[in-house]
């Protein structure tokens, strides 16, 4: 594993005091939080923020920590010494304070990277946790005899969306190892995802979070989805919008036309005179739900190239012929 | 590794109401905080007494975000529910702007 250099992290010296780390800890944080941040890799750093942040804000971790030496660099292999932390209290048992709350994840493609992730093998060598229910779990908002329940985000397209789909997760759930400690332990389950499920909503899987202490309810896992933005119709709550090109003669004149839906493709009526930018509406074909979303189509009038004798002689016909001034109510 | 099992899932939709301690207990967040959030108007709970509370599950990635901004940059309560509806309301524009980028892009102009 590689050596983890807080003190870098955190951008502080290592005579920082605890009111200079917490500063700093707010600044990064705020830089690097997922729910505010437009960094590429904030995720990851704002998780190598607050692994930095639980280990100095805590006098025994960072003397331990401090107890490695400063000669280690950033990245360097590392092995922890044997009982290189003796003499201190926190080994063997959850503390008052856990971990800062765990890092969000939003955006990116993976479905297995969890809101509750633990830190990193570094961490987990030297202070025992192995991520969530870990000896370094947060205890507070834990109830009695149930499991802490397990966030995730997951990332779909909009016609799964619609059409319901399957994903297969790779879970982890701690295992008590031989010393006492726990072990994240991989399974992969199958998860239908309803169809008509919406931006942000939630999908609980019961019984999928942390297992319980002395044979209790386990926790459960909640997937927070993600619509992906698709190429031809824009999502609003359950309603989708798309831009629809028409020609002059069809918004002029009224007809059917073929329009895309979620569900595949349908004859619209367009009535006589219809304008550019003007919105139809086609109930009921959004996203399924109670009640379900409808689809808008917004006609957007394309001109054809006056590019041919023949299209030049249809201009010009149309301008003799029509009495039409589009900017009549601008200039008088 | 095990092999992959099927598992139930349930959409939570606008005929879900959670309750109050339930949703402490999942956004990690005090019940005077919910209380505070909603008399600023960000969650809309049934009920009398806030212990007896229920709030519809699609405020829970609101109240979520709360919690988190709340534990991990040390606002407080009005300041996360600030925070959270402008990262709404910029979400809702970036995701206009993309649809508007992409018609120009498309037609050279709209």
């Amino acid at each position: 594993m590689e050596y983890r250099d807080y003190y870098k992290i955190l951008g502080v010296e290592r005579t920082a005091t605890a009111d200079e780390i917490k500063k700093s800890y707010r600044r990064l944080a705020r830089k690097y939080h997922p729910d505010v941040s437009k960094e590429k890799d904030a995720e990851s750093r704002f998780k190598e923020v607050q692994e930095a942040y639980e280990v100095l804000k805590d006098p025994e971790k960072r003397a331990a920590y401090d107890q490695l030496g400063s000669n280690w660099k950033q990245g360097e292999q590392f092995r922890p010494p044997p009982d290189w932390a003796s003499g201190f209290e926190f080994r063997g048992g959850p503390r008052a304070g856990g971990r800062p709350g765990a890092g969000a994840r939003y955006g990116g493609a993976a479905e297995d990277v969890f809101e509750d992730e633990g830190f990193s093998d570094f961490f987990s060598s030297l202070f025992g946790g192995a991520g969530a229910g870990g000896p370094f779990a947060s205890a507070g908002g834990r109830r009695s005899r149930t499991g802490r329940d397990h966030h995730a985000g997951i990332d779909i397209d909009l016609q799964e969306a619609f059409a319901g789909t399957t994903r297969t997760l790779e879970l982890k759930r701690p295992k008590l190892k031989s010393d006492g400690t726990l072990d994240l332990e991989p399974h992969t389950v199958k998860v239908t995802i309803p169809a008509g499920v919406a931006e942000k909503q939630l999908i609980r899987l019961a019984g999928q979070g942390e297992p319980a202490p002395n044979g209790g309810r386990a926790g459960d896992l909640y997937l927070e989805v993600h619509i992906r933005p698709d190429r031809l119709f824009h999502l609003e709550g359950r309603d989708v919008t798309l831009t629809l090109p028409v020609a002059p003669w069809e918004a002029a004149l009224g007809g059917p036309v073929k329009v895309p839906t979620l569900a595949g493709a349908v004859e619209m009526n367009i009535p006589a005179g219809a304008q550019s930018g003007q919105k139809l509406r086609l109930r009921g074909r959004g996203l399924p739900g109670q009640p379900a979303g409808d689809q808008y189509v917004q006609l957007k009038v394309v001109l054809p190239q006056a590019n041919s004798s023949e299209a030049r002689a249809l201009y010009e016909e149309m301008r003799r012929k029509l009495a039409f001034d589009p900017r009549a109510d601008l200039v008088r | 590794m095990t092999d992959a099992s099927e598992l139930q899932v349930h959409l939570l939709d606008e005929r879900d109401w959670i309750g109050a301690t339930e949703v402490c207990h999942l956004c990690r967040i005090e019940l005077t905080a919910v209380v505070e959030l909603a008399d600023l108007g960000i969650v809309s709970p049934r009920g009398y007494a806030p212990e007896q509370w229920q709030l519809p599950a699609t405020e829970l990635p609101r109240l979520r975000t709360v919690g988190r901004l709340m534990r991990d940059l040390g606002v407080n309560v009005s300041g996360a529910a600030l925070a959270v509806e402008l990262l709404e309301e910029q979400h809702h524009l970036e995701r206009r702007l993309r649809r508007l980028e992409r018609l120009v892009h498309e037609n050279g102009s709209y």
